[in-house]
């Protein structure tokens, strides 16, 4: 384990080598590689632990892994506030590529949470195979929504702050990270699409609205809860790690491969 | 921006980004420690605006996860965790001076980061600089006093009470944590005497998030006397923020002071 964790390497790749990536080799290769799209926001940074591990499991399984960062996250190049959900859709193209020479492998795989799922379900570029999605986002207004109503909550939130502070014009933050009007009307109108790559569903409790586009398509979905919530705000900190996640996304993983 | 991923360490164990400024003076470099859990990008990516910021007024930076914290695993040898901390920011200093010549050192850490700094800034002779942010300080009867007061005065205090009281799932579980107990208040007193003698500038910055224990910057002397006094230590009290800077604006002014307590106690002479 220890060895293989050696192996694990950080490094910048892309045009200009602005993205960040952490790329983890299989021992014995499957044929398939495996893209893991991360969540944006503080979301992001709740789930790097998770997607560490699945990453680790994933190689463990044969399957070569890459973790990257959009631009304007982590550790890539850019500020948060230039996000943009159309360059984010590029960076899944860019990564994939990357993925395919470091590995050889010819088919590409993905993983994504939240808008990772969507990012790596929307990026018709990238031409991946199959895309584990959990959490996807159905309804990018109601998203949106949820993040504002957030935001507001949190700057009168009095376990947080000794005062509250509800004069504050928030509307271009969300839970520590700045955001623009470009990447508001941009995220209002992201959905599931009609048409994309072979999908496996997971959802937590609350993603009806995935539910009932996986019977559409006429796909089963599988009930994966989290924990603490996406939107609770008093845990914005706190990580989100899961045993059964990291289970099913790589048994989906390896039905799709 | 220059920025290069790095594993390093002697057991190839550590994961870290080193910054770079366009010109390097060899002078004095960065090193940012995790706050808490959080990987190496801090809360809300925090160190990778402060890294970069101060890239740009000319030092070089190192931002790292620590054992086991982020993508970092497990060193080699069996230590102590503060043994552990001590060895990992050397090995970061190490890797600093590598890429750019630096032979001193500002170690910058939030909450549990400033504890940590604060242990290598008493060990390792390399540091000539710290920034503390939400790190020691102990409750004294005049935090209390500033504390409850107040409170039994405001009516939003009795109807946020009131509100938990009635609500139907109680109070709050307590949070599975890992938690290093701190060193006691005499002992921290006499470490930073320590380091003030050896030269040592130290900047104590305490935000609102954390009034249970620090709530005014007259606190400090409260809790360490005549320290306060020192000409190598600054305190701040940003009473406004909370504990991880989640405001845009409460984040630019972090940054705003860390940049100009730089270059008031290291400035730098070929400037980025």
């Amino acid at each position: 384990m220890k060895a293989r964790i050696e192996a694990d390497l950080p490094f910048y790749f892309g045009p200009g080598r602005e993205l960040f990536g952490f790329y983890h080799p299989a021992p014995a290769a499957s044929g398939a590689a495996v893209l893991l799209c991360p969540p944006l926001g503080a979301e992001q940074i709740r789930c790097h632990r998770l997607y560490r591990q699945l990453a680790h499991a994933l190689a463990e399984a044969g399957f070569p892994v890459l973790r990257f960062d959009y631009y304007g996250t982590g550790d890539s190049a850019g500020h948060g506030r230039d996000v943009d959900w159309t360059r984010c859709l590029a960076d899944v193209a860019t990564a994939a590529t990357e993925l395919r020479a470091r590995s050889g492998a010819q088919r590409i795989l993905a993983f994504g949470t939240r808008l990772g799922a969507n990012a790596a379900l929307d990026a018709t570029d990238a031409a991946l195979a199959g895309v584990v999605a959990w959490d996807a986002i159905a309804d990018g207004a109601a998203l949106v929504g949820e993040l504002d109503r957030m935001q507001d909550a949190l700057k009168v939130d009095l376990n947080r702050f000794d005062q509250a502070r509800p004069e504050l014009d928030v509307r271009l933050e969300w839970q520590g990270f700045e955001t623009t009007e470009h990447l508001r009307a941009q995220l209002s109108v992201v959905g599931l699409p009609a048409l994309g790559p072979r999908t496996a569903w997971l959802v937590s409790k609350g993603s009806d609205a995935v539910s009932e586009h996986a019977d559409r398509q006429g796909r089963s979905v599988e009930a994966i809860d989290v924990a603490p919530r996406w939107d609770d705000i008093d845990r914005l900190e706190m990580a989100i790690l899961s045993h059964p996640l990291i289970d099913a996304a790589r048994r989906r993983l390896r039905e799709m491969a | 921006m220059h920025e290069q991923a790095f594993r390093f360490g002697s057991s190839r164990h550590l994961v870290g980004i080193v910054g770079l400024p366009p010109v390097i003076d060899h002078g004095v470099g960065v090193v940012l420690l995790n706050a808490g859990m959080v990987y190496r990008i801090g809360p809300f990516r925090l160190h990778v605006d402060l890294a970069r910021r101060l890239n740009a007024l000319g030092y070089p930076t190192l931002r790292f996860d620590q054992s086991t914290i982020g993508d970092s695993g497990a060193g080699g040898k069996l230590l102590a965790r503060p043994e552990q901390v001590v060895a990992d920011v050397g090995e970061a200093m190490d890797l600093l001076h590598q890429q750019t010549g630096c032979r001193r050192f500002v170690l910058f850490g939030l909450c549990s980061g400033a504890q940590n700094a604060h242990s290598v800034a008493h060990a390792d002779p390399r540091v000539v600089g710290a920034l503390f942010l939400d790190g020691y300080g102990h409750r004294t009867l005049g935090q209390r006093l500033r504390h409850y007061l107040p409170r039994l005065m405001k009516a939003s205090v009795w109807k946020q009470w009131i509100t938990r009281k009635r609500a139907a799932s109680g109070p709050r579980p307590p949070e599975p944590a890992f938690v290093v107990e701190p060193l006691p208040g005499k002992v921290v007193g006499g470490q930073l005497a320590d380091m003030l003698a050896r030269g040592l500038k130290l900047d104590f910055v305490y935000s609102g998030g954390v009034s249970r224990y620090f709530n005014h910057v007259r606190q400090f002397r409260e809790c360490f006397g005549r320290l306060a006094d020192h000409a190598g230590v600054s305190v701040s009290y940003f009473q406004e923020s909370d504990h991880t800077y989640v405001l845009r604006g409460d984040r630019k002014r972090l940054l705003d002071h860390v940049a100009q307590w730089m270059g008031r106690h290291f400035p730098v002479t070929r400037p980025g």
